[in-house]
């Protein structure tokens, strides 16, 4: 039996963005459609609305990031919300504070939202279940588990290119096994009904299981390709080329980089995605990122947007338990 | 010493093959015909009595981790399952790879008036796999069973030459076969579940392939070889066929393991992870078929209590294993219905199952009071009374200020069916009234 999901509140609303696992269509969709109204804030000389005047936004980052957090940094400051910026790398569990002991300390800072990345697959479903009830969690990636936003910036990606999911044939390429972006990715696909997804790497790459996802695993990247409308790169791990999983770079390039020959094999319209940072000549050719196909930096600014709506969300919802809990005191 | 007569009990003795209604005498703290003292008299109408449990994996936390356990509270939640015999893991703290540690343990264990303790030897020095522990010093002062806990030993050369020391003085050897270049920091069954929460797996083949290595061995060396905690279907089929070309090997699986899939594990669940992952439902039906066909010869508690903030952490971080003893015996009754076995063969599987693999020399063990003998687990005439009482049918123990263990890390506190948990509809039923080990009443209360 599957635990009570923790993303939703006590009257059943969106409080929490942890994972696309367990949200339905209508739910991606309204993120998306939120996400539309907000892409025209971001092009105005002014680029702030009030929706989070007053509140105060907590990037609890317990691994590297420069774009994720910087992206919810912009993000929050459009909504004119205050932000917060805690470097965990180097700090509390560095001194063997529990994980636990950093987010009561967090918490007394009188934060509405934290925005969490971390190393351990589920950390912010744990966050998120042990977190005083007025405070909004916002999953910027666990371990291999998930990065939700970074899929809603996909699917609005796609979606903003090609219209409706459910003739989309979408393929992803290299290393599914270690990635949280594939499987958030997957999820959402499979949510919003994309006709077919194929996922393409050595099986040292794939999970076991994979085919439980939801997808087609194929190993000839030239058969993946074929008649795909989007086609994803995902970043290999500097971690992946000095273990055992690929032999060399220059051997994945080979069997599994996106080039602008093997490009051809998709459909003339299918757009090239990839979450970056790129890896020039490893998973992609420098001319395919850069090609017109390309829309690896519209996947960068829609990412303001996404998360922009995803915050104003759950916000909101989280306005409803606040006032519940001002009532009960 | 007591003395006691037993009216109106039905017997289960799986050594004698016994299973009716008898009138049993302890006289002396010894099973005997009759008794002509003033005997208290226990009426155990609608009560089961056989012969105390035997556990063959069990950690008391003492010494080192005593946050999580001490001898104390594990050996007293031991009585609760019904064990009166717990042989107690090696991976304390300091390790017991010396006589001064296994003694502690002893005098703690008679000090604490629970179940009786017997510490196993940890098979190398330190459990760190390179030299080879004083096995046989440690043997003869009562460790029966050599294991090297959870703990993988690397060096091929290393294992080979253990299990051919332990041969030379007989000491069966217990190991949970696990291959750690394959599981790497796998901490869930690589399937379905953990591919979408992006937890690492730990693959079937990562025991199967250390299990394979182990047979090899075993056939060379005769090394008598215990393995431990078998988690998949493929270790049963291995094991199978090394028994049926007559090698001595024999197995037990944790009783979780007869009960949860890697399903269980969905939404993060800490209390279900476990050391030994719970892998796919046809692993868990292949342990099943394992214990109905023999197999398996003997079920173990895996017990591994926890405090709390070891539980409070993200799946990964969160400490391993269930706390197992409280829940032992609700789970263990249920077993007969759920493996459409007769209740004297499930007991069979924790007494004369677990006796056999380290029985064979227990001769040599002066029969102290204390110390783990050939007698323990029937109930003939004559021998040392380690029976208990079990009511089959009363309500389980499993509110929270029930537990006796100090580890709440039971994914059934509070439960009094299973379908909460798996879906499967198994009641959870069933008391240990009475324990008495080598002829004396212990009680068995929170």
């Amino acid at each position: 039996m599957k635990k009570s999901d923790p993303q939703f509140n006590q009257f059943d609303k969106l409080h929490h963005f942890l994972s696309i696992d367990g949200l339905d269509k209508a739910t991606l969709t309204h993120i998306l459609d939120t996400a539309e109204g907000f892409t025209s804030v971001n092009d105005k000389s002014i680029k702030n609305v009030p929706l989070l005047r007053g509140k105060t936004v907590a990037n609890l980052f317990f691994e590297n990031s420069t774009r994720t957090r910087t992206a919810f940094e912009l993000a929050a400051k459009r909504l004119s919300a205050d932000i917060l910026n805690i470097d965990l790398v180097s700090s509390s569990t560095k001194k063997g504070e529990s994980l636990l002991d950093t987010l009561r300390v967090l918490e007394s800072l009188q934060s509405d939202m934290f925005v969490v990345r971390h190393s351990d697959s589920g950390a912010a479903d744990f966050i998120a279940r042990h977190v005083a009830p007025s405070i909004n969690v916002i999953n910027g990636g666990d371990g291999q588990h998930a990065h939700p936003t970074q899929a809603m910036l996909d699917m609005f990606t796609i979606r903003r290119h090609k219209g409706e999911f459910d003739k989309l044939c979408v393929v992803i390429i290299g290393d599914i096994k270690h990635s949280r972006v594939a499987r958030s990715g997957i999820a959402a696909l499979v949510t919003l009904g994309a006709a077919e997804i194929r996922v393409v790497g050595p099986q040292t790459l794939m999970p076991a299981d994979v085919e439980s996802l939801g997808v087609t695993v194929f190993q000839d990247i030239n058969k993946a390709l074929a008649d795909a409308d989007v086609v994803m790169g995902l970043r290999l791990q500097n971690e992946r080329m000095t273990s055992a999983t690929i032999p060399s770079t220059g051997e994945f390039y080979q069997a599994y980089g996106l080039t602008p020959e093997r490009l051809t094999l998709a459909k003339p319209d299918a757009i090239v995605m990839h979450p970056g940072p790129t890896n020039r000549g490893v998973e992609i050719a420098g001319s395919v990122a850069d090609g017109k196909q390309s829309v690896i930096l519209q996947q960068v600014t829609y990412g303001i947007a996404v998360r922009m709506a995803v915050m104003s969300i759950i916000m909101g919802h989280g306005e409803e338990v606040r006032e519940a809990e001002m009532n009960k005191a | 010493m007591t003395h006691l007569r037993i009216d109106n009990a039905r017997v289960i003795d799986p050594a004698n093959v016994f299973d009716d209604n008898r009138t049993l005498y302890i006289c002396d703290g010894k099973l005997t015909d009759t008794c002509d003292h003033d005997a208290h008299v226990i009426d155990a109408t609608g009560l089961i009595a056989c012969p105390g449990f035997i556990d063959l994996y069990a950690r008391l936390r003492e010494p080192g981790f005593s946050r999580k356990g001490t001898i104390e509270s594990e050996s007293r939640a031991a009585l609760k399952a019904g064990f009166t015999t717990v042989f107690c893991a090696p991976d304390t703290q300091p390790v017991i790879d010396s006589t001064a540690t296994a003694e502690l343990i002893k005098q703690k264990a008679l000090a604490a008036n629970g179940a009786r303790v017997v510490p196993m030897s940890a098979l190398t020095a330190g459990l760190e796999g390179t030299r080879l522990s004083e096995m046989a010093t440690l043997y003869k002062s009562g460790c029966l069973i050599a294991s090297h806990a959870d703990q993988p030993i690397d060096d091929t050369g290393v294992l080979l030459s253990a299990m051919e020391y332990a041969s030379s003085f007989n000491i069966p050897i217990m190991i949970r076969p696990i291959d750690p270049a394959i599981a790497g920091n796998g901490c869930a069954h690589a399937g379905s579940i953990a591919t979408r929460l992006g937890l690492p797996g730990i693959p079937v083949a990562a025991e199967a392939v250390a299990l394979a290595r182990l047979i090899e061995l075993c056939k060379s060396t005769g090394c008598r070889l215990h393995l431990s905690r078998l988690s998949s279907a493929r270790s049963i089929e291995l094991v199978r066929n090394a028994k049926q070309l007559g090698l001595p090997i024999t197995a037990d699986v944790g009783i979780h393991h007869l009960y949860f899939t890697h399903e269980q594990i969905d939404g993060f669940d800490v209390n279900y992870h476990s050391a030994v992952p719970f892998r796919s439902i046809e692993d868990r039906e292949a342990l099943r078929e394992g214990v109905r066909d023999g197999t398996i010869d003997s079920i173990c508690s895996d017990h591994a209590p926890h405090d709390t903030d070891s539980k409070l952490a993200p799946f990964p971080s969160s400490g391993a294993g269930l706390s197992a003893f409280d829940a032992f015996t609700p789970l263990l009754m249920s077993l007969p219905d759920l493996l459409n076995m007769s209740l004297i063969d499930v007991i069979a599987k924790v007494t004369t199952g677990p006796a056999r693999i380290i029985a064979t020399q227990a001769k040599l063990i002066t029969a102290k009071n204390d110390a783990f003998n050939t007698e323990h687990y029937s109930l003939d005439i004559g021998t040392n009374a380690d029976l208990i009482l079990i009511d089959p049918s009363a309500a389980p123990l499993l509110d929270a200020p029930d537990f006796i263990s100090q580890g709440h890390n039971s994914p059934l506190i509070g439960l009094n069916s299973l379908e909460a948990c798996t879906g499967e509809d198994v009641p959870l039923q069933g008391q240990v009234r009475h324990s008495i080990v080598s002829g004396t009443v212990k009680s068995v209360d929170a």
